[in-house]
């Protein structure tokens, strides 16, 4: 549905896109992640053919969005960042204006407007001045207006920013009912959103990929750097227990007020699970009970270790060095 | 040509929304009104004065008074088209429906046109005012009209442009009625010259020099291919502008 063949975008010397070249197949939902400034408002606005490349091309539908546009941008509903309206007209208004814009027929524009006002969950605003909707109703119409020509594929600049928590599950909920019948790429900075509704993963930092895959294939990338260990118990008696064990760091304890959940690091990454077996072991042997065992690698974790990194020490590119030495 | 009618409309809404439209209608008809007052006590008064020229010629032809307005009103209709657009970010949606940036650009240029045209409107009344009370020619008045839209055509056209070239509505009103009043000065600046190649070449450019060809029935060719082109070039190259957004 989507293929961005190395895309490169400039801002005067300024180089925010790097070579950038991702897939997204028909029906999946994927989540486009990245810190702030890393490029992923810019590349949906070529995606959505608002800017042009500075080189490399991308296909909606096997359709260039260079040398032809029109065509392509017919297939896309995009919902730009901060989705700007025009404050002077009332919902109903701005959504038929917008059909009739991308060219819904005139017979079914009703119908498809007053479908989006109910999927967009903005039943009985039709007749409000879109200057005095607030921010969350604001991000529902340009999410109507992104749902109202019926389009292939949505691309959604940050859909859930600024709302409000419930408004935040609606967006994700409605979201997840529109996997039926489109193709998904929506981005945003909150990992435990990518995790609810979408089926993959694509990770930028600095206009450079760096992770692309299945949300367990992103987790596995990322070995867990540590152990979550639930006990019953003496905690201080743990931790003296955990002192000396091969492989593991530092014991902490995650509540002071709870005290049954202590968190181990591993000194070494590459022997998580016999490090693991030597610290339940250990904890046994001071007859210390072991409840729970999780390894912890959330996505959020996936997210600041691989983003955090210089783009040049990429998974990839450690094992070729590895491999070169 | 896809989209044009919607952002035809949806920009006339605007114009309308907010109260540019009728205050510049206001404005304008009032200017208009007074003008025409004045004309018809002078005629009234002293018959003789303007020898051979009816007051329908006089209204259209005499004066660049008459013209002087809309070196103002037309950067005003104008001057949101795109400024507006640009700084509140509503461009990114209205770019990537599926239209050209020619039906973008035509769209908007025609709404303002057409209040352009709905402002003129109400001046035929003081053309059948003028018929009731003595003889008329009509057709002076149909070239008269044609003139006049011909240089609405050019100063919106200008205005176009000047609104694509900054995200500020003031800067690109301000830009165009620069631009305009420039052409204004070379039509009094060529009453300086001798006769020869200087001088008409600034009277070819000058308001007033179409405007008392066309308020006596001459409709010159060259006259038209000017101001056709003089509209067709801004909008020509706010078309460009708007392509060139892109690879910003
Ligand atoms: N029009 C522009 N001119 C110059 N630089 C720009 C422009 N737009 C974006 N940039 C720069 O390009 C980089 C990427 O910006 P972009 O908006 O794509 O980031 P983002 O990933 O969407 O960030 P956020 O999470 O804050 O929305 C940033 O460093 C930004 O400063
Ligand atoms: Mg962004």
């Amino acid at each position: 549905m989507i293929a961005c063949h190395k895309l490169c975008k400039d801002y005067g010397s300024f180089r925010a896109l790097k070579n950038l070249s991702f897939e997204v197949a028909r029906g999946e939902v994927v989540g486009f992640l990245g810190p702030n400034g890393a490029g992923k408002s810019t590349t949906l606005r070529i995606l959505s053919g608002f800017l042009g490349p500075t080189s490399g091309d991308a296909r909606i539908n096997g359709h260039s969005i260079v040398d032809e546009p029109i065509v392509a941008k017919s297939m896309i509903g995009y919902m730009p960042e901060a989705a700007p309206l025009y404050t002077e007209m009332r919902v109903g208004e701005y959504l038929l204006y917008r059909a009739e814009l991308k060219g819904v027929a005139r017979a079914s524009r009703k119908t498809a407007v007053s479908r989006v006002i109910a999927d967009a969950g903005l039943d009985g605003m039709d007749g409000v001045l879109i200057g005095h909707l607030s921010k969350g109703y604001r991000q529902r119409v340009g999410l109507a207006d992104a749902l109202v020509a019926s389009p292939p594929l949505l691309i959604l600049d940050e859909p859930t920013a600024g709302l409000d928590p419930n408004q935040i599950r609606e967006v994700r909920a409605l979201i997840s009912r529109l996997k039926e019948k489109h193709t998904i790429l929506v981005s945003t900075h909150i990992l435990s959103e990518v995790e609810a509704m979408c089926d993959k993963g694509v990770l930028i930092a600095r206009g450079e990929l760096i992770a692309q895959g299945t949300l367990a294939e992103l987790r596995a990338l990322r070995r867990p750097r540590a152990v979550r260990i639930r006990i019953r118990g003496d905690a201080s008696a743990a931790k003296k227990a955990l002192v000396d064990i091969q492989g593991a760091g530092e014991t902490t304890i995650e509540d002071s007020a709870d005290r049954s959940r202590l968190s181990v690091s591993f000194s070494d990454p590459d022997d998580a699970d016999a490090t693991t077996a030597r610290i339940v072991a250990a904890l046994s042997r001071v007859q210390i009970g072991v409840v729970e065992v999780v390894p912890s690698s959330s996505l959020e974790q996936v997210f600041a270790d691989l983003t955090a990194r210089a783009p040049t020490a990429t998974a990839g590119d450690a094992k070729k060095r590895k491999g070169q030495r | 040509m896809r989209g044009l009618w919607p952002i035809l409309k949806r920009e006339l809404l605007g114009l309308f929304v907010t109260p540019i439209a009728w205050v510049i209608m206001a404005a304008f008809l009032f200017i208009e009104g007074l003008f025409f007052y004045f004309l018809i006590m002078s005629y009234s008064s002293q018959s003789d004065v303007i020898v051979g020229m009816g007051p329908a010629e006089a209204f259209f032809g005499q004066s660049e008074f008459f013209y002087f307005p809309l070196v103002l009103i037309c950067p005003v209709l104008t001057m949101r088209l795109f400024a507006e657009e640009r700084k509140s970010g509503t461009i990114e949606a209205l770019l990537t429906a599926p239209v050209t940036p020619a039906a973008v650009v035509l769209g908007k240029y025609l709404a303002t046109l057409c209040v352009y045209v709905v402002m003129w409107a109400p001046t035929v009344l003081y053309m059948f005012i003028l018929s009731s009370h003595g003889e008329i020619d009509w057709s002076l008045v149909a070239t008269g009209y044609a003139g006049t839209l011909l240089v609405g055509m050019a100063y919106l056209a200008i205005g176009t442009l000047a609104s694509a070239l900054t995200s500020s509505q003031l800067a690109a009103a301000m830009g165009a009625t620069v631009f305009i009043l420039a052409f204004f000065v070379m039509g009094y600046a060529a009453r300086g010259f001798d006769e020869g190649s200087t001088r008409s070449m600034l009277e070819h450019v000058a308001v007033s020099s179409l405007m008392n060809d066309f308020s006596r029935g001459l409709v010159d060719s060259r006259r038209l291919v000017f101001w056709v082109s003089f509209a067709i070039i801004p909008l020509y190259a706010t078309i460009r502008t708007v392509e060139s957004w892109r690879w910003g």
